[in-house]
């Protein structure tokens, strides 16, 4: 391995900034953002790119004397640091940043470098990169008293800002604070009741504590992590398929509710399939890595996309854990961060070697996969081999009873006869298969204008071009006699008679046609051959004719295997009837008859129809030399699967063998499956791909991780697997890992992370507002046994979470984006959240966990304007019942067209990891929340709670909806708002009871027939009113 | 109460029922002012005061003569040989292979790297000359023909792509790995819009003709990407509600609708005051917008006002909602109404087999309409605000996929040149940019990459490509990614 790592930014830290002065300002907190933003494309970690020789990302480049013999900074002395000079100069060519960067410094930005370098330019080495310490908590007397460690931190920093706390907010907006986060429901009004009756000290707590055994609460903690682990139902690319991937979902909220230890979480994700004898669950957890957007897009080049999966699966591992975005070392060396193009490519080597094929192949399930099978499946698959072995049994039985005697070896053997055999008459044999080309299905008619010509039904067939249906062979095939004449009878309609039409004959390959009338106009097959010869004119109009043509005109011959057969037209209505085959059948050379001519006609030929074994006595062997056994091998197949004269005892006891076959393969082919992840047996050696092209591999490299980072200790003496990876993410020693996820979990209930940018701890993201807090977060996690619901537990129980969220102007102005926490986080709710709460406060929602993806209401035209022709996620079909009212974390996600009611909450379309939602406020929404049918039906169903439910008065009604909806009662004000659009809804609608019907009816669920429409319609829009209302939309 | 809240509350009150619309949290409280009826094109254009798509402090960078983009984006790739980029000595080569020389074992798509023959496919098509200018261009392009003055053709435009999904996501977002911003997003986002009663950035998803290959389409290629939410592209839909879930629900009229709003508004209001949170406030102008949309989106796809004489410019699929043509007037009626970015996207151009028959039908479906739009705008003196786009995702090659007739043939995929046109504001019309070789296989003179084009769209509306940056990733993205890039000045007025 090479170890010539470029040599970082270690032994850095020649000065900390003092603590005690917090005017002085600090390099990470402080200077670094400036630098970074301003100067490290040109002057950092990134060699290729540096200007001048000069870096500024590390103190031993800046205080050296630069190429042009300036020293950068000067520590303490502003006036011999060329850096101050060139960003203060007037001049406009040696002004820093240069004009064409399209950078500049603010005034303040200069004061804070001025005061820097005055007080010595002290450096320090990138905070994310170091272990977190677990300081202790601040303790003055005044902040001793908090139990909560958080808020010791939290409050330390509000005294020095000079702001104070909030007061605790309202019960009735805790409890539904508290339950939207732990369960993305609202509290049912028992809930709350329970809670506001529970005066006893520690009420909160255990409030909290029932909302964290809840089993919504895997629904809601996974709900975040499919965002990032990019999790989807389709593909993502070009024909955007199918994929079947839910039960990795399904896994995630068992995970989060059996509150699986995050270490174990992670390793299970990156590397389960490593682990000694994995168990399903952690072979499904593999699909973290599978969730990728794929493609089967013709044309592609297979080393493109096996390399930008590789990458997109290295990118999202390292954003996921390290919180870096390793997407810029694809192409050079990382600009902000120590991320060299070579480690980018070292960490994707641990991802290199997926077995998953560069074409998904436009399947659901594309290998490697695991099928989830129940001890319940085991018995089930183990009673089919029975019945597939005693089916066997029985067929080998009767074999060891028939007794046959080749006619051939007969002294007077019976005479030569004609025969002819019907392959399609009133219908097509049991086992076999009818398709159409295309146009509509095939159809097989009775007596109308036409009479079959035999029997009672005829296959007709009507289309303005090329048309055709196709019939293939069951389990045995077609032989065909000596002397084989092909027969078909045929009526063409008079009134609109075809322009050609064919009859086509499959062997192997579609190659034997005859053809009538225009014999151009039907272009396969070389016109002329035997793959398109042209028996003459159409036959007659409005009669029944009998086609025959000679089987040695289409090159077909005695004994070949017909497996299908193709009535073909272009244009005009066709009638086919009483479809097959003539021939004289001698019994003595009629290799279906004689077991010798039938080795005589196979012998020494590859057959490909015939099974192996078969196949290989035939090629490799000659009469008279085979062994007892290798004859024995083509008597009992001949016997049983050829001869005609054996099949009445034979073809029932095949059938029952593939009937029990079937059966399994369909139990088999319904039990869930999943795509995990597995490495190829040869593993890819990987490379420096130059400029990030996959066409352009560069020097070779070995698995491995960042100089910056600790090192990695494989366990074995070979190189390091992805289990070393996925084990050294989690160890004590790792300084991202624990602090990015404590980060995003934070970021989940409080709105913002301690560092904002929570998919960016490098030196372009934003440093965390509260240092301290963040490490002790972050090793108390880890020291836990990286205990996720213990850590939800602290910040949930933190004052600072239970805090009212109301904001007063000045503090307003002072923190916009509530930093310091002076206030409890109030946000507008997920996409999810929105829906599942309509569904649930109307009653609607139906609570099953896990399973495939369901299609609720989605209004038309969303997948079929976008979709491929030929998609399987083209048409959007609706499903009915309880699939409409299922939690939103079981919608099916279509990646090139999500579910309006995602896209329109800013919810990602998972074609890459995301790790933090915008929060949108837009009309669209607006119009979504009153109109869509779902929250309509949901208001509908509301109203009909409420006036069932609710009690007898309007206003009863109105409370009962508030407690249902916002938990708590309305004030006096409220009601009559309420009230008063009530009134005017209800005046409105007893003018007009045909609208109140249509308000009723709305969605697939039916109303109380004997609720009165005109109050129901007008309650409905008082529902519509109150799921509509900014508390109602918001999590407080 | 403190007299602190006492004050914001009045103030609150004063902005919320008064006339004048403030800029609130972002949004605008204008929803009492007259609405629904069409402004005049630009009169909005100074004041950004009281807009709900406001601009980004200081754009435009410059001065600029386009206010707004058409984008019509021919999806799958139309062939430039049959349309464009004349090639006359083809004729010559009829089914022999394409020189090595010409082709220097160049990277093909696997869907022909297995072909033993490269035959050379001359276009069954007769060009001729129009225009002052002179133009080549193909009987398939009748209509089009006739505004070769007022348009720029590029015949010199590669990509970096060999296939439909990640070229498209190129062409579109500057980059093929998903998750990048929209062009049209990216406007939308700079530069706001001017209306405040429609989304800033509209998108279309025509019908194509059923010989046409249609290629899927992504939501990303509207999407904003990193970019804020707000900038997404917004479908008007052919089928159903325009603008999804706009109508109300059955048995439910806008007065119903206003009796709810109102209630809304007042308890929202209330909420406000409890909670002092501006998202509230910005809610409460939301379901305005809401509702002025119920009504002004209808009457952006209402065209009985439009003339006889201007709806038969655009041909007989006019009124056919979903259409090409519908899609085309509506257009004109956005960037009318002052609308920023409007993207239409017509699919069926994958021509890889029975490419005659095929691509006339896309032409006849979209060539009319194409012109007439042009016409359209510059009748009424729109075209010179509003800069017009046309072109694919890459171009085809001049060998033949699968069987070569005279009559008939297919084209495979051909990133390394093909053809786009810019008409309007502040573009040189009849003008040509770049030239191929007489294979139309690579390009001989003036290179133009996706990257430079798209350059060359922001300088047009004013925007500085280099500086208009968002942060996300730790890095400043830009439309036109990392690497130089220029905006192509000649094809410029």
């Amino acid at each position: 391995m090479t170890m010539v790592w470029m040599v970082l930014v270690s032994l850095l830290t020649t000065a900390v900034a003092s603590r005690a002065d917090e005017s002085a300002p600090q390099f990470n907190r402080d200077i670094r953002p400036i630098l970074s933003d301003n100067c490290f494309a040109c002057h950092g970690f990134d060699p290729k790119h540096r200007k001048g020789g000069l870096r500024l990302d590390v103190a031993e480049g800046a205080y050296g004397t630069g190429k042009s013999g300036e020293v950068a900074i000067k520590p303490g002395q502003l006036e011999a640091s060329a850096v101050w000079k060139r960003i203060t100069t007037e001049d406009a060519d040696e002004a820093m940043p240069p004009r064409d960067s399209h950078k500049s410094l603010s005034a303040e930005q200069r004061e804070t470098l001025r005061r820097w370098i005055q007080a010595g330019a002290p450096y320090q080495r990138h905070w994310a990169f170091e272990t977190p310490v677990k300081a202790e908590p601040p303790a003055t007397p005044e902040l001793a008293r908090l139990p909560n460690p958080i808020d010791r931190f939290l409050r330390a920093r509000l005294a020095r800002e000079g702001i104070g706390p909030s007061p605790e907010a309202s019960r009735e907006v805790l409890i539904r604070r508290v339950s939207f986060d732990l369960t993305g429901l609202p509290p049912t009004p028992d809930e709350v009741a329970r809670y506001l009756a529970d005066e006893s000290p520690g009420a909160y707590e255990r409030m909290v504590e029932r909302f964290l055994h809840s089993p919504r609460y895997g629904e809601q903690m996974a709900r975040h992590w499919l965002d990032v682990a990019r999790y989807a139902d389709t593909h993502g690319l070009h024909l955007d398929n199918e994929r079947s991937m839910w039960p990795y979902r399904d896994w995630v909220v068992k995970a989060f509710n059996r509150n699986e230890p995050f270490d174990q979480f992670t390793v299970e994700q990156l590397a389960g399939d490593l682990l000694p004898e994995p168990t399903q669950d952690q072979l499904v957890a593999t699909g973290f890595n599978r969730n990728n957007v794929t493609t089967s897009e013709g044309g592609s080049i297979d080393a493109e996309f096996v390399f930008r999966y590789a990458v997109d699966r290295t990118a999202t591992a390292v954003q996921t854990w390290m919180g870096l975005t390793a997407g810029c070392a694809v192409c050079h060396d990382h600009k902000f961060d120590p991320l060299t193009l070579k480690e980018f490519y070292s960490l994707y080597a641990f991802f290199h070697s997926a077995a998953d094929p560069a074409m998904d192949g436009n399947i659901s399930l594309t290998p490697p996969i695991l099928k989830l099978r129940t001890p319940e499946d085991d018995a089930r698959l183990a009673e089919f081999d029975g019945r597939v072995a005693q089916s066997e049994a029985r067929l080998k039985e009767a074999y060891r009873a028939v007794v046959y005697t080749d006619p051939a070896t007969l002294a007077s053997p019976p005479p030569p006869q004609d025969v002819e055999t019907i392959w399609a008459d009133d219908d097509i044999p049991a086992g076999w298969r009818i398709s159409a080309s295309s146009g509509s299905e095939p159809s097989f008619v009775t007596a109308g204008a036409v009479k079959p010509f035999s029997g009672s039904r005829a296959l007709r067939r009507q289309d303005k071009g090329l048309a055709q249906d196709v019939i293939e062979a069951g389990p045995g095939p077609m032989i065909l006699p000596q002397s084989a004449r092909l027969v078909a009878h045929v009526y063409l309609d008079p009134a609109d008679p075809p322009r050609a039409i064919m009859l086509q004959y499959r062997t192997g390959e579609w190659k034997h046609r005859a053809v009538w009338g225009d014999e151009d106009l039907i272009e396969w097959g070389r016109k002329g051959t035997t793959e398109r010869s042209h028996q003459g004119p159409l036959p007659a109009a409005g009669v029944w004719v009998r086609l025959e043509v000679e089987a040695a005109a289409l090159g077909l011959n005695a004994g070949d295997r017909v497996n299908g057969f193709a009535l073909t037209q272009h244009g005009g209505t066709v009638f086919w009837d009483k479809v097959g085959v003539k021939g004289r059948v001698d019994v003595t050379t009629d290799p279906r008859r004689s077991y010798l001519a039938w080795i005589g006609q196979h012998e020494g030929k590859d057959v490909a129809a015939f099974p192996e074994e078969v196949r290989k006595v035939f090629k490799e062997t000659t009469s008279g030399k085979r062994t007892a056994a290798q004859e024995e091998v083509l008597r009992e197949h001949f016997l049983v699967r050829e001869c005609a004269d054996t099949r009445v005892v034979f073809d029932p006891l095949l059938s029952a063998v593939a009937s029990w076959r079937k059966q399994r393969a369909e139990y088999d082919g319904a039990i869930p499956a999943t795509l995990i992840w597995k490495d190829l047996d040869q593993r890819r050696e990987s490379f420096v791909m130059e400029r990030g092209a996959y066409d352009r591999p560069g020097d070779r490299v070995h698995a491995g991780v960042p100089a910056a980072l600790p090192a990695l200790v494989a366990q074995g003496t070979n190189a390091p697997t992805r289990l070393d990876f996925a084990r050294w993410l989690v160890d004590p020693r790792h300084p991202l890992t624990a602090r990015v996820t404590v980060n995003r979990f934070w970021q989940q209930f409080f709105g913002l992370g301690l560092v904002k940018t929570a998919g960016d701890f490098g030196s372009q993201g934003e440093p965390p507002r509260h240092p301290e807090l963040l490490d002790w977060l972050a090793v108390t996690f880890r020291e836990s046994g990286w205990d996720v619901r213990g850590l939800v537990r602290l910040l949930l129980n933190s004052d600072a979470y239970r805090q009212s969220s109301r904001v007063e102007p000045e503090v307003l102005a002072k923190d916009p984006d509530n930093r310091l926490l002076a206030r409890g986080p109030r946000f507008r709710l997920d996409a999810e959240q929105l829906r599942d709460n309509a569904l649930f406060v109307s009653g609607l929602m139906v609570d099953h966990v896990g399973g495939k993806g369901v299609k609720p209401y989605q209004p038309p035209n969303i997948w079929e304007p976008v979709g491929f022709v030929g998609s399987d996620t083209r048409d959007y079909r609706q499903d009915s019942g309880a699939a409409l009212y299922r939690r939103s974390l079981y919608t099916f996600f279509k990646r090139t067209a999500p579910p309006p009611f995602m896209a329109s909450f800013d919810a990602p379309n998972r074609e890459q990891a995301c790790m933090r939602r915008e929060r949108s406020n837009t009309p669209l929404q607006a119009l979504q929340l009153m109109n869509d049918v779902q929250h309509f039906e949901a208001a509908r169903a509301l109203a009909e709670r409420m006036m069932i439910e609710g009690g007898a008065t309007a206003d009863d009604r109105f409370r009962f909806a508030y407690r249902t909806v916002l938990a708590r009662l309305p004030q006096p004000v409220e009601l009559e708002e309420v009230q008063r659009a009530f009134e005017r809804h209800l005046i409105r609608y007893r003018g007009s009871p045909d609208d109140a019907r249509r308000v009723v009816l709305a969605g697939a669920s039916k109303p109380s027939t004997h609720l009165p429409a005109p109050e129901l319609a007008a309650y409905t829009l008082v529902a519509n009113l109150l799921l509509n209302l900014d508390e109602t939309v918001t999590r407080n | 109460m403190n007299p602190l809240t006492e004050y914001q509350v009045q103030q609150t009150r004063r902005q919320f029922f008064g006339h004048a619309g403030v800029r609130l949290g972002g949004l605008a409280l204008g929803w009492l002012s007259a609405s629904g009826a069409m402004r005049s094109p630009r009169a909005l254009a100074a004041s950004s005061q009281g807009a709900v798509h406001p601009a980004l402090p200081g754009f435009p960078h410059f001065p600029a003569r386009a206010k707004s983009i058409i984008y019509l984006h021919m999806n799958g790739a139309p062939s430039q040989i049959d349309l464009w980029d004349y090639k006359p000595k083809l004729k010559e080569y009829f089914d022999k292979d394409l020189p090595d020389s010409v082709r220097m074992n160049q990277r093909l798509s696997t869907m022909t790297s297995g072909q033993t023959r490269f035959p050379v496919a001359p276009s069954r098509f007769r060009f001729a000359q129009h225009g002052q200018c002179g133009r080549w261009v193909s009987e398939l392009l009748p209509h089009t023909a006739k505004i070769v003055d007022d348009i720029a053709l590029v015949r010199s435009v590669h990509t970096n792509a060999i296939n439909h999904d990640p070229a498209c996501t190129f062409v579109m977002t500057g980059s093929e790995v998903p998750g990048k911003a929209s062009i049209g997003s990216w406007i939308a986002y700079g530069l706001g819009s001017e209306n405040s009663d429609l989304p800033a950035f509209v998108v279309f998803t025509p019908a194509f003709p059923s010989t046409g290959n249609g290629q899927a389409l992504y939501h990303r290629l509207w999407g904003s990407g990193f970019l804020p939410g707000r900038c997404s592209g917004v479908a008007l839909r052919g089928v159903g509600d325009p603008v999804l879930y706009l109508q109300n629900p059955d048995g439910v009229g806008a007065a119903d609708r206003r009796v709810m709003l109102d209630a809304l508004n007042r308890l929202n209001q209330r909420t406000y005051e409890a909670f002092g949170d501006p998202e509230t406030q910005t809610r409460i102008a939301q379901y305005e917008m809401a509702f002025r949309m119920q009504a002004s989106v209808p009457d952006l796809t209402d065209l009985s006002k439009e003339s006889a004489s201007t709806l038969s410019l655009y041909g007989p699929n006019v009124a056919k909602s979903g259409s090409f043509a519908h899609s085309a007037i509506l257009a004109r009626r956005l960037v009318e109404r002052g609308v920023r970015a409007v993207q239409v996207l017509h699919r069926g151009w994958d021509q890889h087999d029975n490419l005659p028959t095929a691509l006339k039908n896309q032409c006849e479906d979209t060539d009319q309409p194409t012109a007439a739009l042009i016409q359209d705008l510059k009748q009424r003196g729109l075209l010179d605000s509003t800069l017009v786009v046309w072109g694919g995702e890459f171009g085809r090659t001049v060998y033949s996929q699968g069987r070569l007739t005279e009559e008939n043939y297919g084209r495979d995929h051909h990133p390394r040149n093909f053809c786009m046109w810019l008409a309007g504001a502040g573009v040189r019309g009849g003008m040509v940019y770049g030239d191929t070789d007489d294979f139309s296989y690579n390009i001989v003179e003036n290179p133009v990459h996706v990257n430079d084009l798209n350059a060359t769209l922001l300088h047009c509306l004013g925007i500085d490509h280099q500086r208009f940056t968002y942060k996300f990733q730790g890095l400043d993205q830009r439309l036109t990614g990392v690497e130089p890039s220029r905006v192509v000045k000649e094809v410029l007025a």
